[in-house]
């Protein structure tokens, strides 16, 4: 074994140790103690940086003269910190000042940065000296720990050397100045604030630290930063244009609104959305009027970003204004408009509109009608049927789908009469989605209304009559499924034919369905209806709970010789997959010689094969698993068949 | 009381996306499929309405682009309004790869890669930037970037500990950028919907809030024996540290996650999920600026208390099958629970009725596109960093609670655990020099 990892071993052992002990709550002076001992001994670098992790939770100033030393020592020096920037008590300040007078490079910047995470006040004379290092690094950590410690002496260092320190270094320096101005504000003297905020947005800075500093000054100005604010929503400049979005968002009082929404109507059409939207986000009930006149007329970007915000901020008071955006012809406007409807809050916009439908006409009363149905405003329902047989197209069209999505089961009987006195197909397409729709929510209650459709001599009312009522279900509906398919129009025939071979996926319960396939596997007017029945026929075996597994075994092997083309030979695997037995094995090694299948044949024998059923012999089970895994293109197969095998 | 849960699918792996599913998320966007969402910025207001010239894309500068960090930087790419001009990885074999995706994308050579990020910051044709290193350098590189005037979508957990948490929120309000955490779930239509159901009063009062945490174990951080150290150009080991503590090159460490778990003071622990599904708990809590008030590990799990009453619990099992990071609300009238296949079970099925979108997949495009848009309105994203702080900061002390296998109760106003020092020493670590935040 080598030394390291004896090391890492000895380190896993160490946190073993200690996260047992701090589970148990071992004494903490004890445990500092063996710490302390780590740091002291010659122990591995892997270990005493452990133990430094752990003196930061369990260790008190006692541990400070052990890690002291470490600070100079490259491996260890920012594991040291992690324990001196939290232990209590002034030892650990005193040492990371005493570093600061001793190292160098990296080193020290390091020591500089936990002092500045400590706040330690006592260091700001050291710091104010390391802010002229040579060296920018050095420097540049002096100025920011500064800022974290704030105070008089800090901020006059600050502001000094925002003109005499090195470019280097200047980012920094303002960054510890934007800081000491937050001490001030904190402190509540936010005159002192805007003197240093204001002296460094003036000053040659980055040009990120002279906007954090216009940020700084218009917020600590309150309201007397309202001038500051504008001017920067004015700037040509991006930066500033962008700091005065950002802070249009903070600055709070009514009077920023207002100013804010009074400067709306003064910058360039490209900037007024991001204003309003910068507006939307200030939570103040006076946005609202800016927002609603936006909303009301001037350029559309204008308009359709104003429409969009009243999805948060509007209310009842919205919708005439929304109502008109959403009719006045502009199909954009329009969409947006009307999205917003929808999904204004409130009962009182659902009443609002519901109120407004029975007089309304043409594109008002269609536009209505959608938000009826988007909303699902049940009170509006009325209303709509009575627009089903609108003269207006538009209108028409959103009264059928609204019904789709509110018509409970009389709207089943308005729907199939509007369907018999409707010729289009197209319209009628609808009106079935519709009816579909609403007979899918009614159930049995809709079979009344629909029956007459299975009367009627139109070849395509009838067919709609028949998917209704598979969406029900039961005995009545299958029952006029399976007079269709015996009547005399062919191209019902073939349309029952295919309701039929689906339903035992929709309805399993339905267990006439099997022997009405079953007659028409062998009975069925075409080829094609005899193949739809067959394979509807084979998906009700499966399905049926009520038959036994010999019994689905059987019924396959009656219609094996019918079984001829892939799609129902993989019908009959699935079958016989589900249904173990001597008899199914046998089936199916014989489908299994069909190329077009076989791999799923194989899969199935491999699932009956590898388990003991009753009557199967332990031989017949062995030798199908060894054609399986001989014979099967499929790794897994065989792979599965081997491991059965080998269990036997 | 009847529940309904609707279908599920098999989990796919973060990030995956299916063959085909690109077009249908775009045509998702367009349709408006977030109608759950409480933010909508028209196309129209932020200038992106049709074709997008070069002067007007926002620039990006990708940093740490390894299996997630590719993912990611894929969806930026397919958006029109951007145009990523720079990629940083400290391993040479991914900072080529990032590049050859950024180039293959523009059909030219002009994507830059560097080693040190430090140089990516310092240019100021770059509006914002994508972060996917590992944990280790989250918080670190996303107050670096702000600093340096940059926009940042940082993966997730976004922090360390609850100092960088604070310090990640302090900066950006400072510095007036925008941040958006990569915990893109707050931009699917099915987790906002949930959200919706508990702040709108659907579910009653707010009971039990429970987050899939991914993981409840914590430790202390290692050091694994030396090996050779890589030339620089294939592996820059120091920036790979970057603020971690020292400790010598050994290529198990490369895998950003696995450092992390041994990379912090208490690594591993709830922040793996819990940043995204504490995060969704927090939001449906409306406790975007605060965190529970009370940590407890209880029989494998994490019970934690909001200052409202409204309990927390982490746990790991007992999810119905809904795909990885479930959530559950539960409210005096009703619950809500759904996971990444965008499905629900809930209560009654009258509460899912305007569901909206199903969006399985947990697809970073919307999260995406809601960062480009808040990059031009200068408004909050969704995840912005005061609510990925707080989130983080729950996910934290929940940690510190587990750590120190005890109750900790916490004081979201100061900061602090009350009365546990030790609790409060594990608030924060000090980052190797010269890295500060």
């Amino acid at each position: 074994m080598n030394v390291a990892n004896r090391h890492f071993i000895g380190l896993v052992l160490l946190i073993a140790v200690l996260a047992a002990a701090a589970a148990v709550g071992q004494d903490q002076a004890t445990k500092q103690r063996e710490l302390i001992a780590v740091l002291q001994s010659n122990a591995a670098s892997a270990e005493k940086a452990i133990t430094c992790k752990q003196l930061a939770i369990y260790g008190t100033e006692e541990a400070v003269p052990s890690l002291m030393p470490l600070l100079a020592d490259k491996e260890l020096a920012s594991w040291a910190r992690i324990a001196l920037e939290v232990i209590p008590g002034p030892a650990a300040d005193e040492a990371l000042r005493e570093a600061m007078g001793t190292l160098q490079g990296r080193l020290l910047v390091g020591a500089i940065n936990s002092i500045g995470v400590r706040r330690d006040a006592m260091a700001v004379d050291g710091l104010v000296q390391k802010l002229g290092d040579n060296d920018a690094d050095v420097a540049s950590a002096a100025a920011v720990a500064l800022g974290h410690i704030g105070g008089d002496r800090a901020a006059k260092a600050l502001l000094q050397a925002l003109t005499r320190s090195p470019a280097a270094a200047r980012s920094a320096v303002a960054e510890g100045g934007v800081l000491c101005a937050e001490w001030y504000l904190a402190k509540d003297q936010p005159a002192e604030a805007v003197r240093l905020y204001d002296a460094i947005r003036q000053a040659d800075v980055p040009n990120q630290r002279r906007l954090e500093a216009i940020r700084g000054a218009i917020l600590a100005r309150k309201s007397g930063g309202i001038g500051l604010l504008i001017e920067q929503l004015e700037s040509a400049d991006k930066g500033r244009f962008g700091i005065g979005l950002r802070t249009a968002r903070e600055l709070a009082g009514r009077d920023v609104t207002e100013a804010l929404a009074a400067e709306l109507d003064r910058l360039s059409p490209e900037k007024r959305p991001l204003l309003l939207l910068a507006l939307a986000d200030r939570n103040d009930d006076a946005v609202s009027p800016a927002v609603l006149r936006a909303a009301q007329g001037g350029p559309k970007s204008l308009r359709i970003t104003a429409i969009n915000i009243l999805i948060r901020l509007g209310d009842v008071a919205c919708v005439p204004t929304l109502l008109a955006a959403a009719t006045e012809g502009d199909a954009e406007l329009g969409k947006a408009a009307q999205e917003t409807l929808s999904r204004l809050r409130g009962k009182e916009v659902d009443a609002d509109l519901a109120a407004r439908l029975p007089d309304a006409k043409g594109k008002t009363r269609q536009v209505l009608i959608e938000l009826a149905g988007q909303r699902e405003i049940g009170a509006a329902l009325p209303a709509i049927v009575s627009s089903i047989e609108d003269a207006d197209a538009g209108v028409r069209g959103a009264a059928i789908q609204a019904v789709g999505v509110l018509g409970r089961d009389q709207q089943v009987a308005d729907l199939t009469k509007l369907l018999q006195k409707t010729a289009g197909s197209a319209e009628r397409s609808s009106i079935e989605k519709a009816l579909l729709a609403v007979t899918g929510r009614s159930g049995v209650k809709s079979v009344p209304h629909l029956l007459p459709l299975t009367k009627s001599s139109d070849s395509s009312l009838h067919i709609i009559g028949l998917h209704a009522l598979a969406v029900v279900g039961g005995t009545e509906a299958l029952g006029a499924v399976k007079a269709a398919i015996a009547g005399n129009d062919a191209t019902v025939q073939d349309e029952a034919v295919r309701i039929l071979s689906t339903w035992p996926n929709n309805w399993p319960e339905d267990t006439e369905a099997g022997d009405a396939l079953l007659r028409l596997t062998q009975s069925g007017a075409k080829m094609s209806h005899q193949v739809l029945a067959l394979r509807g026929y084979l998906q009700h075996v499966r399905g049926n709970t009520k038959l036994s597994n010999n019994q689905k075994v059987a019924r396959v092997m009656d219609l094996r010789p019918q079984i001829k083309r892939p799609e129902e030979e993989r019908l009959a695997i699935a079958v016989l997959g589900e249904a173990p037995s001597s008899d199914s094995l046998e089936l199916l090694t014989t489908l299994a010689q069909d190329p077009a299948v076989a791999e799923e044949a194989y899969s199935a024998i491999v699932k009956i094969a590898g388990a003991e059923t009753p009557g199967l012999s332990k031989e017949q089970r062995q030798q199908a698993l060894r054609m399986v895994a001989e014979k099967s293109g499929n790794n897994g197969t065989k792979r599965r068949a081997r491991e059965a095998l080998s269990k036997i | 009381m009847k529940s309904v849960t609707t279908k599920t699918r098999n989990n796919l792996p973060e990030g995956t996306i299916r063959p085909g599913r690109r077009q249908f998320l775009k045509t998702a966007m367009k349709a408006g499929a977030l109608l759950a969402l409480p933010q909508v910025i028209p196309s129209s207001a932020l200038g992106k309405a049709g074709a997008v010239a070069p002067s007007e894309r926002i620039t990006l500068g990708a940093i740490g682009i390894g299996g997630r960090g590719s993912y990611v930087l894929g969806c930026f790419l397919h958006e029109e309004d951007l145009q990523c001009i720079a990629v940083c990885d400290v391993r040479g074999d991914r900072r080529k790869r990032a590049k050859d995706m950024a180039d293959a994308r523009y059909g030219n050579h002009d994507c830059t890669a560097y080693i040190d990020m430090r140089e990516l910051l310092a240019r100021d044709d770059i509006d914002a930037l994508l972060i996917a290193t590992g944990p280790n350098w989250h918080a670190t590189a996303s107050i670096m970037a702000a600093k340096a005037g940059k926009d940042v979508y940082c993966e997730k957990p976004c922090t360390k500990n609850i100092a960088q948490s604070l310090a990640l929120a302090d900066v950006f309000r400072r510095t007036g950028r925008v941040f958006q955490a990569g915990t893109q779930r707050r931009s699917l239509p099915n987790f906002a919907y949930a959200v919706e159901l508990a702040h709108s009063g659907r579910l009653g009062q707010l009971v039990t809030l429970h987050a899939h945490p991914g993981g409840l174990g914590t430790s202390v951080s290692g050091w694994l024996p030396a090996e050779p150290e890589p030339p620089r150009d294939q592996v820059d080991w120091d920036a790979y540290l970057g603020p971690a503590a020292w400790r010598p090159y050994n290529r198990k460490l490369l895998d950003g996650f696995n450092f992390e778990k041994g990379g912090g003071m208490v690594g591993g622990g709830c922040l793996e999920w819990g940043s995204h599904c504490v995060d969704l708990c927090q939001w449906a809590n409306q406790s975007d600026d605060t965190a529970p008030v009370e940590y407890e590990p209880v029989n494998g799990q994490l019970h934690a208390r909001y200052a409202n009453g409204v309990k927390l619990v982490m746990r790991n099992d007992g999810w119905l099958p809904l795909g990885s990071c479930p959530v559950r609300y539960e409210g005096t009238t009703g619950w809500v629970e759904t996971g990444d296949d965008a499905e629900f079970g809930a209560s009654s099925p009258d509460l899912l009725t305007r569901r909206g979108a199903k969006i399985p997949g947990y697809p970073a495009d919307f999260h995406v596109r809601d960062f480009l848009d808040c990059v031009k309105s200068r408004a909050q994203t969704r995840a912005n960093a005061d609510a990925a702080c707080w989130a983080h900061i729950a996910c934290h002390a929940a940690n510190v609670a587990l750590f120190l296998n005890r109750k900790v109760r916490f004081d979201p106003q100061k900061c602090e655990f009350i009365g546990d020092e030790q609790a409060n020493r594990l608030r924060s670590e000090a980052l190797r020099e010269p890295w500060r935040i």
